[in-house]
């Protein structure tokens, strides 16, 4: 605009030289004919599709912004996602089972708005004002990037043929869907991984644009394929359910590449290159992306925290300021050596002991796993009394511990002997397990019950004595009791918190498999061993090992998060809207995820619709009719809800209405698809007013629920009249 | 469609008068003459018509004329002979012959009991047992020698009979999909010399008669499909009803029998999904045909199920170790329980034990020793066995409304109806059922239930009000009756039910069941339901007789749900090594042996192992044929068309039929939580067997005869050969195990100790 009024005001200079009066006619005429034009700009620029792309951005910034400041109070799992913003703040290592990227993304916002990191996010409902947390900014850069999705719904539907008016329908109807409203209004993680999922969409639909006719490998089919591919590694990145996003992807893509392989036109050396240009960009590159930000991850998180307990002790050796950071241990174990005995198959820590009693079976000094460092973790190893003695082989007439040798462990501090009998343990109620106690009253020549056997089940391949002799971190063994036929034992249980301090259950088991009774030794003194004797420590695990450890620690955290909550729902709930969650509430306010029922009910009427005619058409098909219903935009978009929603049924982990919402995206997009469907006959002027009838209903409903979506005060009665169902649960007391 | 069209059109050109060309029919003559398609390299003419040439000697002439009867014959035979060879040389009870023995027993006993398979194949063991002159009183502990006076040597044969016949089925299977005799012969080789079918055979098991019904129904499913052609004729319905009549014996004599369900259920979809697009066929044509499957696939299988069922009823009329698995109205009608003298309607003052209605739930029980925690009152759990501390009295209930409204009506009893506020005491301790607001003791979201105070001292948490649900036999909801109505109980100030989960209490309250008033109101859990066992009251007269007549479809139903539940509680511990139990993965590669009985020197020892020469090509040969499927599938893609479409169909056809067998025979096992055992893969391993020599031949089509024959030579040689050697692990290994250890191919057979 600018540069053609430049121009227009330049003109007349130049033609001044000319004749006057006629000039004057004449730049009359041409000062009419620019602003008719201008005038004209402006008005094709109002109808242009730049500006309805503006209009819905900045009506959705509007929608989404809306007293985002208010409730100034922590809201729902503001709890985790603040708290782990303040935990990158202050670099102490934390575990979640969430990937990092959009965590990253809410610190660096906190951090640039100047939070401190001081503040915990420790429970609802503690206020920021007073804390002086930047939340305001935080909770804009989600509401942004969650209003965002609108209009690239709008051009996503736009680039897939459909008419602008079901673009529109399906950008209000986004815009006014109340689940996503508030769950993009605040610290969450959703919006964020809704940001990503719709801008794959939008990537991918531009790339199959270019990639229709089979002109590819050009610069524009490359930019988009590979924008797909990061949009799919930084989806992933955010939460896991981001690989539904890429199986969407996925799907279509074997398709294509099935079809393009049927193409015989196409050489087989242009298929390769079709083959290998998106392995690279869809394969390739997303796992790049995933692995670059656990890459930034562990450098944001250089130091020890309260994520050490879950890693292995290799990876905590890693970190700075470890508590239970190790240092060097000698690395041979001899008859009289102090050690720190760890058990490998879980997280407990050291075998243990201390001065208090099983209230349960013998009664003896208790026996548990204790994860952290303390003097009642040191044991002293001995020879039983009447062992065949052995020359001593080590330097300073020690002798060393062999693999098959018999020995006791024997409690530094209460020089108690660890032991095993047939009596029942306090919790493992099988009767193969077995008690173990400390316990030194009997004649400990004829104590049998306190002969444990080592056999070393695996070894350190770089150190060939390790296979045959004890030495700490290289040796993993088994402590087999020498009359109970039981092998010494550990497992996730813990002791009553009253008497047993709710430390880890230590048993000796029967028959057991191998994983949970194997041992080694972590820290080792001898008072005989000099200076000089060679040390070891655990070996510093690379990016890599450290990577996969933490995923699949991620992984066995998701699965076991199978507890209960009191607004946790199934997966056939959401479709039909049959329950909220309660985010927040306080003072008569509340915030209760509730999608917008217009919306959810339409879109799902919509994934019924188009299965019934997807079913037509292929029985249709096999009568011999065909061509009935082919719209290859609506088979993408029902591949996203079906990738986004079935797979939550396999899950046993607890599920929450907002897991729907990627799912709920491609539905409503699957909705304007429909709708064109349906209105192929309308003239373009009563599909208008159809377009504005649907918009009057899904933002009647949506301001029906306002209250609960904003934290907005509201009247008891009015309240009760919404819920329009049983089933919504949201609290009325005011 | 023009596929569809061609397959029927297929068999035509095979129905030859001259029987020899039906035997020289192999792939590469499966060819479509409507192809007419120049690129078809692989395709040869049609071999001229044949004259039938018997041989001049009258015995190879008899063998030519009648070798259809024949061969099954001699297979048969072979099989019998392999099969009832030795079967009495261990005289002890062995592997799971302790378990379906002893049910065979009960069966000879009439004895009720509870198992988690369907009955049919143990009913089929009882009847063994009376075959052989048995008379029940065997207890078949493991490990234990028969007796003198028990056959079971005949009882074994009987079971080998079935195991026997899967030889000749295999082979007749196999010329049903259109392999040669020397395929078709190689596949009934590998059945008949497989080391674990012949283990698995010889003894007092279900696998038998189990793989027996399986293997039936794929011949059956086989033969129909070779029907098809000639819709509704007699052969069609008789093969159709067969298909129907031997899956249901298979759900009969396990579970399992659901997998082979699904694979003709996958293939009839499939075959009526075809018919649909035949545009010529008349719509009533076509309703007929679903009409028909229905009947047939649903109605007769469900029926046979059902059968066995009454027939499980019928037999078994007495009192047994299997009756707490039952609902209390059914124990009423078996013999020799108590129940059926109970008066029928509960009255003030009656004494009664009840029962809750959950699966697997105990009677209401409380005993002298308190809770540790919480109110620390008179303990009340469930309990499943028979005590005196089981025992409650209904009383009126505490200073509620008038007291007159509690006295005797009409004569000197009042009986109790539905809505009553009642008051329950235990006779033994004189305590009242009691609820109060503190946490239970496990389920700690829900209120304790204790017993409390006495016949004086109380409070009105004492009080429970009667919620029939409905009586099993009556239609009416007036009165509580004994064993017929459902109840809850709901706490008058609470307004929680009395309800019992299963959950179990610590040694402190003797790993009984714990009870607990749940505040959830959840009216439809059976977890909240109760019903009266036992009933005792001198002023009312016993029930009538007949009174406590069950519905067979109520107990059917009531015994499947246990059945489902107790088979899913097969958990194994994850942490405990269990060396007879193995894990799916373990099996197709036969990388896993069993020790079926004790491994002393001095025991006939028997371990159930795969023939390797069978098992390995049985696994590859599924690998081989997803190879070649893709192979084509992708050459087709590609415009090269390396069969004709009857070709490819026939290949792709009995290809899919075997794979898909053995993909829902063996999948479902990695899914499940239950234990899972060797013998779990049989039937998925006959499967691939017959994958073996339809491969074989299907890669060999192209050559020349004569390496046809070396290749079949091999494969023939090896099978025989590796049986050979490995046999004594099925036919029973005497002495020192230590003279076997030769045969240990693998490290992971626990054949020897290591």
């Amino acid at each position: 605009m600018r540069q053609r009024r430049f121009a227009w005001s330049r003109s007349p200079s130049r033609s001044n030289r000319l004749d006057p009066l006629y000039l004057d006619d004449k730049i009359w005429k041409a000062e009419q004919q620019q602003k008719r034009r201008l005038s004209t700009n402006i008005k094709s620029f109002i109808k242009s599709e730049p500006a309805i792309v503006l209009y819905l951005t900045l009506w959705s910034f509007y929608i989404r912004l809306w007293k985002i400041w208010q409730p100034g109070s922590v809201v729902f799992d503001e709890v985790h996602f603040g708290g782990f913003a303040s935990k990158y703040i202050n670099t102490g290592f934390f575990m979640d089972v969430h990937p990092p990227l959009a965590k990253m993304l809410i610190a660096l916002v906190a951090k640039l708005a100047g939070f401190d990191g001081a503040f915990d996010f420790k429970e609802i409902g503690l206020d920021y004002e007073d804390a002086n947390v930047p939340y305001v900014a935080i909770r804009t850069f989600c509401a942004v990037l969650g209003a965002l999705t609108i209009p690239m719904a709008y051009l996503t539907m736009k680039k897939t043929g459909h008419s602008t008016m079901s673009g529109l329908l399906v950008a209000l109807m986004i815009c006014y869907e109340n689940g996503l409203i508030t769950n993009n209004r605040l610290i969450l993680l959703d919006p964020i991984l809704l940001f990503f999922t719709s801008a794959t969409t939008l990537t991918w639909v531009n790339f199959c644009d270019k990639d229709k006719n089979y002109k590819p490998f050009n610069l524009q089919w490359y930019f988009w394929l590979a924008m797909t591919g990061l949009n799919m590694g930084l989806t992933a990145s955010c939460k896991w359910v981001g690989l539904f996003t890429i199986a969407t992807i996925g799907l279509p893509t074997i398709k294509r590449l099935w079809d393009i392989w049927g193409n015989t036109d196409i050489s087989k050396l242009k298929f390769m290159h079709h083959f290998f240009a998106r392995s690279l960009c869809l394969i390739v590159l997303p796992i790049a992306v995933y692995m670059a930000m656990f890459v930034i991850h562990f450098h944001s998180l250089p130091n020890t925290g309260e994520g050490d307990s879950f890693m292995s002790p290799e990876f905590q050796q890693s970190l700075a300021g470890s508590n239970s950071h190790m240092s060097d241990t000698p690395l041979d174990i001899a008859y009289g050596s102090r050690v720190w005995v760890r058990h490998e198959g879980t997280r407990g820590g050291y075998l243990h002991s201390h001065p208090h009693e099983y209230l349960t079976g013998s009664g003896q000094q208790q026996i548990t796993l204790y994860p952290h460092k303390d003097d009642n973790n040191w044991w002293i190893i001995e020879k039983p009394r009447n062992a065949r003695r052995r020359r001593p082989d080590g330097p300073g007439g020690i002798e060393y511990v062999r693999d098959g040798d018999r020995i006791r462990l024997v409690h530094a501090l209460s020089s108690k002997r660890l032991r095993s009998h047939d009596e029942q343990p306090p919790l493992a109620n099988d009767e193969y397990h077995k008690e173990v106690s400390a316990h030194n009253d009997e004649d400990s020549r004829n104590d049998r019950e306190s002969d444990w056997i080592v056999d070393i089940v695996a070894h350190n391949e770089n150190d060939v004595d390790s296979k045959y002799r004890l030495r700490a971190i290289h040796s993993r063994f088994r402590l087999r009791h020498s009359t109970q036929r039981c092998a010494l034992f550990s497992h996730e249980k813990k002791l009553p918190e009253d008497w047993g301090f709710g430390q880890q259950e230590v048993t000796c088991m029967q028959n057991s498999k191998l994983p949970k009774t194997i041992w080694y030794i972590e820290a080792n003194q001898h008072s005989r061993l000099g200076k000089d004797v060679e040390m070891v420590n655990y070996n510093h695990p690379n990016f890599l090992a450290k990577f996969l450890e933490l995923n699949k620690i991620m992984w066995d955290v998701n699965k076991g998060l199978t507890a209960s909550h009191p607004y946790d729902s199934r997966p056939q709930a959401w479709p039909f809207l049959q329950r909220g969650i309660s985010f927040w509430g306080k003072d008569g306010r509340h915030i209760y995820l509730l999608g917008n029922p217009a919306v959810f009910w339409s879109s799902t009427f919509a994934v019924v619709g188009y299965i019934l005619v997807a079913f037509l058409t292929v029985l249709m098909e096999k009568r011999g009719i065909f061509d009935l219903y082919n719209e290859s935009a609506a088979r993408f978009f029902i591949t996203g809800w079906c990738a986004h929603y079935f797979p939550f049924y396999l899950m046993s982990r607890q599920l929450f209405l907002h897991h729907y919402m990627p799912a709920l995206y491609y539905a409503v997009l699957l909705f304007g698809s429909m709708f064109d469907l349906i209105t192929i006959w309308l003239t373009s002027r009563k599909k208008m007013m159809l377009v504005i009838m649907a918009s009057y209903c899904v933002i009647y409903a949506y301001r029906n629920f306002i209250p609960i979506t904003y934290g907005e005060p509201w009247s008891q009665i009015s309240c009760e009249n919404a819920k329009w169902t049983r089933t919504w649960d949201f609290d009325c007391v005011q | 469609m023009e596929n569809l069209k061609r397959r029927h059109i297929t068999p035509d050109v095979h129905q030859q008068p001259s029987p020899p060309v039906y035997e020289q029919y192999n792939p590469a003559t499966l060819i479509d003459h409507n192809y007419g398609d120049e690129k078809n390299k692989f395709a040869k003419p049609l071999p001229p018509q044949q004259r039938v040439v018997y041989s001049s000697n009258k015995y190879i002439a008899f063998c030519q004329k009648y070798h259809r009867a024949l061969i099954p014959a001699g297979l048969t035979l072979l099989a019998f002979w392999t099969r009832f060879r030795q079967i009495g040389l261990s005289n002890i009870v062995v592997w799971d012959e302790a378990h379906f023995g002893k049910f065979g027993s009960h069966y000879l006993k009439n004895e009720f009991y509870f198992d988690v398979h369907p009955p049919l194949g143990k009913m089929l063991v009882g009847l063994s047992g009376w075959l052989s002159g048995y008379n029940g009183s065997f207890a078949f502990e493991s490990g234990h020698k028969y007796p003198e006076d028990v056959n079971y040597t005949g009882m074994r044969i009987f079971n080998a009979f079935w195991g026997a016949l899967l030889v000749p089925l295999a082979y007749l299977t196999a010329r049903q999909f259109k392999m040669s005799q020397r395929a078709s012969i190689l596949a009934a080789t590998m059945v008949l010399l497989d080391t674990a079918y012949l283990c698995i055979s010889r003894f007092i098991l279900l696998d038998s008669m189990l793989m027996f019904f399986t293997c039936l129904s794929l011949y059956c499913m086989t033969v129909f499909n070779n029907c098809k052609n000639e819709p509704f004729s007699e052969n069609w319905w008789l093969w159709l009803g067969m298909t129907g009549f031997s899956l249901g014996c298979v759900l009969s004599v396990k579970w399992v029998g659901l997998f082979v369900i699904a694979l003709v259920g996958l293939n009839t979809i499939e075959d009526l999904w075809e018919m649909l697009g035949d545009v010529q066929m008349p719509k009533k044509t076509y309703a007929a045909h679903w009409l028909a499957r229905a009947v047939c696939l649903i109605c007769i299988p469900t029926l046979v199920y059902l059968f066995s069922f009454a027939m499980h009823f019928l037999v078994l009329y007495r009192s047994g170790p299997g009756d707490a698995q039952m609902s209390s109205l059914f124990q009423a009608r078996l013999a020799g329980n108590s129940f059926e003298r109970n008066p029928l309607d509960l009255a003030y003052g009656s004494k009664l034990t009840i029962k809750n209605y959950g699966y697997g739930g105990g009677l209401l029980h409380s005993h002298v020793q308190t809770f540790p925690e919480g109110s620390k009152q008179q303990q009340v759990t469930c309990y499943h066995y028979k005590d005196d501390n089981n025992h409650w009295i209904i009383r009126p209930p505490r200073v509620i409304g008038n007291p007159q409204d509690y006295e005797p009506e009409n004569g000197n009893v009042r009986f109790v109806k539905d809505g009553d506020v009642i008051r329950l005491i235990h006779p033994p301790t004189g305590r009242n059922l009691h609820s109060h607001p503190i946490a239970a003791p496990i389920t700690s979201g829900q209120w304790e239930v204790s017993a409390y105070g006495n016949e004086t001292v109380g409070d009105i948490q004492d009080n429970w009000k009667v919620e029939i649900v409905d009586d099993l036999v009556y239609k009416d909801k007036e009165r509580v009756r004994s064993l017929t109505t459902r109840f809850r109980l709901r706490h008058t100030q609470l307004n929680c039910l009395l309800s019992a989960n299963n959950v179990v209490l610590p040694q402190w309250g003797f790993k009984q069941i714990e009870v607990t008033c749940d505040k959830r109101n959840r009216e439809n859990d059976p977890h909240t339901w109760w019903n009266v066992e036992e009933h005792y009251n001198d002023n009312l007269p016993p029930a009538p007789k007949n009174a406590y007549k069950s519905k067979f479809l109520h107990d059917f139903w009531h015994l499947n749900v246990a059945m489902w539940t107790s088979n899913n509680a097969l958990i194994p511990d994850p942490d405990k090594e269990d060396i007879l139990s193995s894990t799916p993965s373990e099996w197709p590669l036969a990388s896993v042996g069993l020790r079926m009985c004790g491994w002393g020197d001095d025991i006939i020892k028997y371990y159930l192992l795969g023939n390797p020469a069978v098992w390995w090509p049985a696994f590859a040969s599924l690998l081989v044929f997803l190879a070649s499927a893709g192979f084509y599938l992708a050459r087709m893609q590609r415009k090269i068309h390396d069969l004709s479409n009857a070709q490819w169909d026939h290949f792709l056809y009995v290809g899919k039929t075997l794979f898909l067998g053995w993909f829902l025979h063996y999948i479902p096992f990695c899914i499940m939580g239950r234990v899972t055992y060797l013998h779990h893969y049989f039937p998925a391993l006959y499967f691939s067997i017959l994958m073996v020599p339809f491969l074989l031949e299907h890669w060999t089509a192209k050559m020349s005869n004569r390496t046809q024959w070396i290749v079949f030579g091999i494969a023939y040689v090896s099978v025989i050969a590796v049986f050979i050697y490995f046999a004594p692990v099925a036919y029973g290994m005497s002495g020192p195990i230590s003279n076997y250890k030769g045969r240990r191919w693998l490290k992971s057979w626990n054949l020897v100790d290591k």
